[in-house]
């Protein structure tokens, strides 16, 4: 996953991650990607637009 | 190792709440919290309910009180606007405008003087049990630390992470976070500048724009959007907002909040062994308003009551601590099912609709009238509410 640098660590993506996989902390955030199925929402919840899907 | 009776995780009002409440009733209580500052940044419109504070037993204080909020102005998307004051009309969310960094520091000092430990910038990241007891790992100042503790209680807000280490649901669906963004600004030039002020319609979809009033000029003005039903993310509608509202349109932002707000009613299943969920991470927020300041705070002080009596008990199981989601569910999950409802009914409004309703209630005298006076009145005019608020009313 790609954190832009106007995340702003609120958390709501790990709110809604399925799997739990994301830790927000202060200033980053870390994912978990081993385990994410894609499902997006995280990226499509952000209230700014701060996630975006690493091509791979 | 550190040990303790009741380790709260999260210290923002429904966390501090539940760590007083508990250091009251005699168990040990450390509070973490990731942040270096309780209370910033805020992630909230500010708004509470001096019925609520009463409740809870917290004198309005001037230091965290910014402004008095007397009446509700609702605005249909064609800027037609009903006013409702707060003398005849029970009105959830107004009352006071706080100013959140000074409150929740408030309410963790309150918290510290009952006794509670508290430590800030320690992060919780992963969590075990251990016989009959939990540890829990964390992470303070690149030191990592282990906590154990008989009961944790998880207020660790929208993220909700803790209460999955223990086997609970609390993942939101999207379609039951509320995704938020808010300028507080400077320059706002309210109709009203004692009201509270909500705008309806697609210029938040599934959700509503606010403008909460903090004094002078100064104002939160903000939204909360679904984002299963539209493209856009929420600062998108936030600076269409800002600029076609009359209010906002000369107005400058000092700070910009984000968010995710969980709407979808309490949960079901807030406990588990040795673990209490509560505050935003166990949905104790109004489903139609996303007020969970004080619903938070009324859910973390039953948890810390519980908990308190748990230890003393010398049982933490699932058994001994499910009273806690009865009591819940009494304090708040009742009137979260009506809230539900009236929201449905009112995302189901169309644009012009609203427009309609806005238009009949206008000149409403509200003070006059009463509920059921009113619900006649909308159903004259909008049949569905009948179906979808007649059992409510």
């Amino acid at each position: 996953m790609i954190v832009k640098e106007w995340c702003m660590y609120c958390g709501e993506c790990a709110g809604v991650c399925p799997r739990n996989l994301i830790e927000v902390r202060e200033i980053s955030l870390n994912f978990n990607e081993k385990y994410c199925k894609d499902c997006n929402i995280c990226v499509q919840v952000c209230p700014v637009q701060a996630l975006e899907k690493r091509d791979d | 190792m550190m040990e303790t009776d009741i380790l709260v995780i999260g210290a923002g009002p429904a966390g501090s709440t539940a760590a007083k409440h508990a250091a009251i009733n005699g168990a040990r209580v450390i509070v973490i919290d990731k942040k270096s500052e309780i209370g910033s940044p805020k992630r909230c419109a500010e708004g509470v309910s001096k019925e609520g504070l009463e409740k809870l037993g917290i004198e309005p204080s001037p230091r965290w009180v910014t402004k008095e909020a007397t009446g509700v102005r609702m605005v249909s998307p064609n800027g037609t606007a009903v006013n409702l004051t707060e003398e005849k009309v029970n009105l959830p969310e107004a009352g006071y405008i706080l100013e959140r960094k000074i409150f929740d520091k408030h309410m963790a000092m309150e918290a510290g003087r009952a006794g509670a430990k508290i430590m800030v910038k320690t992060l919780a990241t992963g969590m075990r049990r251990e016989k009959d007891q939990v540890v829990v790992n964390t992470e303070h100042m690149g030191r990592e630390l282990e906590i154990k503790a008989k009961i944790v209680i998880a207020a660790d807000g929208p993220e909700s992470r803790v209460g999955r280490w223990a086997g609970l649901k609390t993942a939101l669906k999207p379609k039951n976070m509320e995704s938020c963004a808010q300028f507080e600004m400077a320059g706002v030039d309210m109709a009203e500048p004692d009201c509270i002020e909500f705008h309806f319609g697609s210029v938040a979809p599934g959700g509503y724009a606010w403008i909460f009033p903090k004094g002078n000029d100064i104002a939160n003005v903000g939204l909360g959007v679904l984002t299963t039903i539209t493209d856009k993310s929420a600062y998108q509608h936030l600076l269409e907002f800002v600029e076609s509202n009359p209010a906002t349109q000369n107005a400058q932002p000092v700070e910009l909040n984000i968010g995710g707000d969980p709407v979808g009613g309490l949960l079901k299943k807030m406990v588990a062994d040795n673990v209490l969920v509560t505050g935003d991470a166990a949905s104790m927020v109004n489903p139609l308003t996303g007020g969970g300041i004080i619903s938070g705070m009324l859910g973390g002080r039953i948890a810390g009551q519980v908990a308190a009596q748990a230890v003393a008990d010398g049982d933490y199981s699932h058994e001994n601590l499910k009273i806690y989601e009865k009591l819940c569910e009494e304090e708040l999950g009742e009137s979260f099912q009506k809230y539900l409802k009236a929201k449905e009914y009112l995302l189901s409004l169309s644009d012009k609709e609203l427009d309609t309703i806005a238009e009949a209630f206008k000149n409403s005298d509200f003070e006059t009238i009463n509920t059921k006076e009113m619900v006649r009145k909308l159903v004259k005019i909008s049949p569905k509410a009948l179906l979808k608020l007649g059992k409510l009313f």
